[in-house]
């Protein structure tokens, strides 16, 4: 091989090649994600829109951030609204805090549920949570849908702020058939969870490496 | 050294950091699908669900791919030229997002930062801008450059 080619290709030749390439490498990236565990559905819609409000549960009884107690007003009302406007209940971190030191939690009757990815699931979570990583629901529901079903509460969460996958989780569990009445979306997440100091566990569920958050 | 040695050298090294950086960059999307997804849905450049999960799944794969044909220096001139038409347009779309951001935020351009899903995280615009300007510049230099220093086989055509 010369060191120096400065064999000519007219401009066609570039550009078919171009196209040769872009081809190529469609197909191969495509080929890429069928193989890999982490890939894509393609024909699966990761953000539908929500079903009609009017044929779920509203939030008539369910805990609403505006309570008094919150310390978050207008930005907690905020968050709440579009879980709230799907029909879904919310908690604010008060009565969630209240449902984990229940005694209920430990006889499964009170679930928590994590929608994040294992990542984020590993370096810390609600001890006890259930994993459920919407992207790859395969993997996570034959665990997480059977205590759903049996809990009569189930709380769903995920890093809070303007993170939506525990809305997205909620209707995930409520169109399995968990009742609607008994999912509820903690809008503050695992953010307000360790901002007030709680404790978080590390690695998969019921490992037992809990410490607790600093704020 | 002579001109044509120069010029040899240059489109070397045009080629591996143009190619260094796609790789890289792919790599870091491909290994993580969901999280691209997400950003690229913030974007709104396709409506439909399976238009918005081709170009997750598999830009980051062509990123990839490409970015071995120019470290090999495989086909590089027309890598170079689907390069260059893949980077124009994923750049205007950056300025655009920017700009609402900037809009919505009234901050000064340059202060505005955000995950333009490009696999480095958090950047600011403009020095996105700028990386951006500069690798379509090696792109656009590289379609035009007959050199095949180090090159596996530089013309497949």
């Amino acid at each position: 091989m010369p060191a120096i080619d400065r064999a000519t290709a007219s401009p066609g030749a570039v550009v078919l090649e171009g196209v040769g390439v872009a081809v190529a490498g469609l197909a191969l990236a495509l080929l890429a994600n069928e193989l890999s565990p982490r890939g894509l559905v393609l024909s699966r819609d990761y953000f539908p829109s929500a079903r009609d409000p009017a044929s779920t549960n509203t939030a008539a009884g369910s805990s609403r951030p505006t309570d008094a107690g919150t310390a978050r007003g207008a930005e907690a009302d905020r968050l709440a609204a579009e879980p709230q406007a799907e029909g879904l209940h919310v908690l604010d971190t008060e009565a969630v805090l209240v449902m984990f030191n229940d005694p209920r939690r430990e006889q499964g009757l009170f679930v928590f549920v994590d929608a994040r990815d294992d990542r984020h699931y590993q370096e810390g979570h609600i001890p006890g949570a259930f994993q459920l990583d919407r992207f790859y629901p395969d993997r996570y529901l034959p665990e997480a849908l059977p205590a759903c079903l049996a809990a009569e509460k189930i709380v769903v969460y995920c890093n809070g702020g303007d993170c939506e996958d525990s809305k997205f989780v909620a209707r995930l569990l409520r169109d399995a058939t968990v009742q609607a009445d008994r999912l509820f979306v903690f809008v503050g997440g695992i953010e307000d969870w360790q901002a007030r100091g709680e404790l978080v566990e590390r690695g998969s569920r019921n490992s037992g490496d809990l410490q607790r958050a600093t704020p | 050294m002579n001109r044509a040695r120069i010029a040899a050298l240059a489109a070397l090294v045009a080629r591996w950091v143009l190619g260094g950086m796609f790789l890289y960059t792919g790599v870091v999307k491909a290994v993580d699908p969901v999280e691209f997804l997400k950003l690229a849905r913030e974007f709104g450049i396709v409506g439909s669900p399976a238009g918005l999960n081709l170009i997750a799944a598999a830009l980051p794969w062509f990123e990839v791919f490409c970015g071995l044909l120019l470290l090999s220096g495989v086909a590089v001139r027309g890598t170079a030229l689907a390069v260059l038409v893949l980077l124009i347009p994923l750049s205007a779309m950056v300025l655009r997002r920017a700009l609402a951001v900037q809009d919505a935020a009234a901050l000064p351009f340059c202060a505005v930062r955000f995950d333009c899903g490009c696999g480095l995280g958090e950047v600011a615009v403009c020095q996105k801008l700028a990386e951006n300007g500069l690798l379509i510049g090696l792109a656009a230099f590289l379609v035009f450059s007959r050199d095949s220093l180090l090159s596996l086989r530089h013309r497949w055509l």
